[in-house]
């Protein structure tokens, strides 16, 4: 989808978009030429219909899950993946730890966090690195 | 005043530049992958995917390395098969690492995520009318998981695709030429009226038709050791591609598929029947 400004005869470009509400989005593109802005405003439908094709809607803030299980994942996982605020969590990971975490798909992040923290902690470790990780592969035979 | 063509990008999301790029994801988690199998048939529950599952263990029986990914998101059962219900989930420096059968099959399912109790729900900002995007949402995980994983190098990658007609085009419209067909059919007409018209709907894909195999193709009685009729007539419809062999309904079999292990005894008529079957599609797929 693509808003052109009439006017100007110029393409509009998207400037800001409002955290969802009820499912719906409110993305506001504005024509570089005259500044006139107009917004989009999505029912929850819509909403849906977009996010599914797995895609992050608007500038990277404010976005809606992209995790196609997200009350599945919660359920499973009973929420482990955060830490209450104010909290010192258990076990750290390592910025490279975490780059492998995210290379696998949204939906099984939070298990394979839940599982690999359960494993740090239950050998006393306190920080999860990319060794932790072959090794709790290789613990579980794979 | 400029139409939609005129414009380059979409202003700000680039939907379809994040389609792209998953698509490259996927072409690069698949670059190690010789072979690219989809099972199908169009008709539900003519045994897709138990023979995935024996194809696997065939083509491993003969030192390939092999995995499965279970593209039937809803009614997985490919984490059954290969008793991997309990598997851990796992991060790989490429991906998601695939669990292992016994016999060293790696096997991706849904199955083995959640548990058979619980109905796989898309989570959706709308309520009601999931008839308009769950289809959408699916091969979006679908093509998560084609990317998310580390397959590594294989020789075949068999994906067990879901039931019905449309799915199965959908599918093969989804892996592109790259994907090989194998269509299963049971020998009555209601399976092989249901596969013929997956076929017809498959010859618009540009993917390569291996040919069917004809599942229960009779049974095999430990008794009498032998193979005796399972249908009173034979089936009339004719498919119009390659037999790739008959395979017949093994009771032993089927109890080894819900304990998730392998049937050890190769000389079972349904083991040495999948063997040659997997040899045949080989051979085709080196022409």
């Amino acid at each position: 989808m693509k808003f052109l400004c009439v006017l100007c005869d110029q393409a509009m470009k998207l400037v800001e978009m409002a955290p969802p509400d009820r499912g719906a989005l409110s993305i506001v593109y504005e024509c570089p030429e005259c500044a006139h802005r107009v917004a989009m405003l999505t029912n929850p439908l819509e909403t849906q219909v977009v996010t599914s094709l797995g895609v992050q809607i608007g500038p990277g803030q404010g976005d809606i899950s992209k995790c196609p299980f997200s009350g599945m994942v919660q359920e499973m996982t009973g929420g482990a993946a955060a830490t209450p605020a104010g909290e010192k969590p258990a076990v750290v990971w390592t910025a490279a730890a975490i780059e492998r975490l995210q290379r696998i798909p949204d939906f099984v992040r939070p298990m394979a966090r839940t599982g690999i923290e359960k494993y740090a902690q239950d050998k006393g470790l306190s920080e999860i690195d990319e060794a932790v990780l072959d090794t709790a592969k290789d613990f579980f035979g794979m | 005043m400029k139409t939609y063509h005129d414009i380059a990008g979409d202003g700000g999301s680039d939907v379809i530049g994040q389609v792209v790029a998953k698509k490259s994801k996927i072409a690069e988690s698949l670059a190690g992958v010789r072979h690219l199998v989809a099972i199908g048939s169009g008709k539900g529950g003519v045994g897709k995917s138990t023979l995935t599952m024996q194809l696997a263990e065939a083509f491993r029986a003969r030192d390939k390395q092999v995995a499965i990914l279970d593209a039937d998101l809803n009614g997985p059962t490919q984490a059954r098969l290969g008793g991997l219900r309990s598997a851990p989930v796992m991060p790989g420096p490429r991906g998601l690492v695939p669990p292992k059968t016994t016999s060293g099959i790696g096997v991706v399912s849904m199955g083995g995520l959640f548990p058979e109790s619980e109905a796989v729900d898309f989570a959706s900002v709308s309520s009601g009318d999931s008839y308009v995007w769950r289809a959408t949402r699916e091969f979006s995980a679908f093509g998560d998981l084609l990317a998310g994983v580390g397959w590594g190098t294989l020789d075949y990658l068999l994906v067990d695709l879901p039931p019905g007609a449309e799915r199965t085009f959908q599918y093969a419209e989804y892996l592109g030429e790259a994907a090989a067909l194998v269509m299963i059919t049971i020998p009555s007409d209601v399976s092989r009226g249901v596969v013929s018209r997956s076929i017809a709907a498959l010859r618009k894909t540009p993917n390569r038709m291996l040919g069917y195999i004809e599942n229960m193709s009779g049974y095999y009685c430990d008794g009498c050791d032998a193979v005796r009729p399972l249908f009173s007539a034979p089936a009339t419809i004719a498919l119009d591609v390659p037999r790739l062999g008959a395979v017949p309904f093994d009771p032993e079999l089927a109890a080894a598929c819900d304990r998730g292990v392998p049937l050890g005894d190769r000389n079972r008529p349904a083991v040495a029947a999948v063997g040659a079957i997997a040899e045949e599609i080989s051979r085709l797929l080196e022409v």
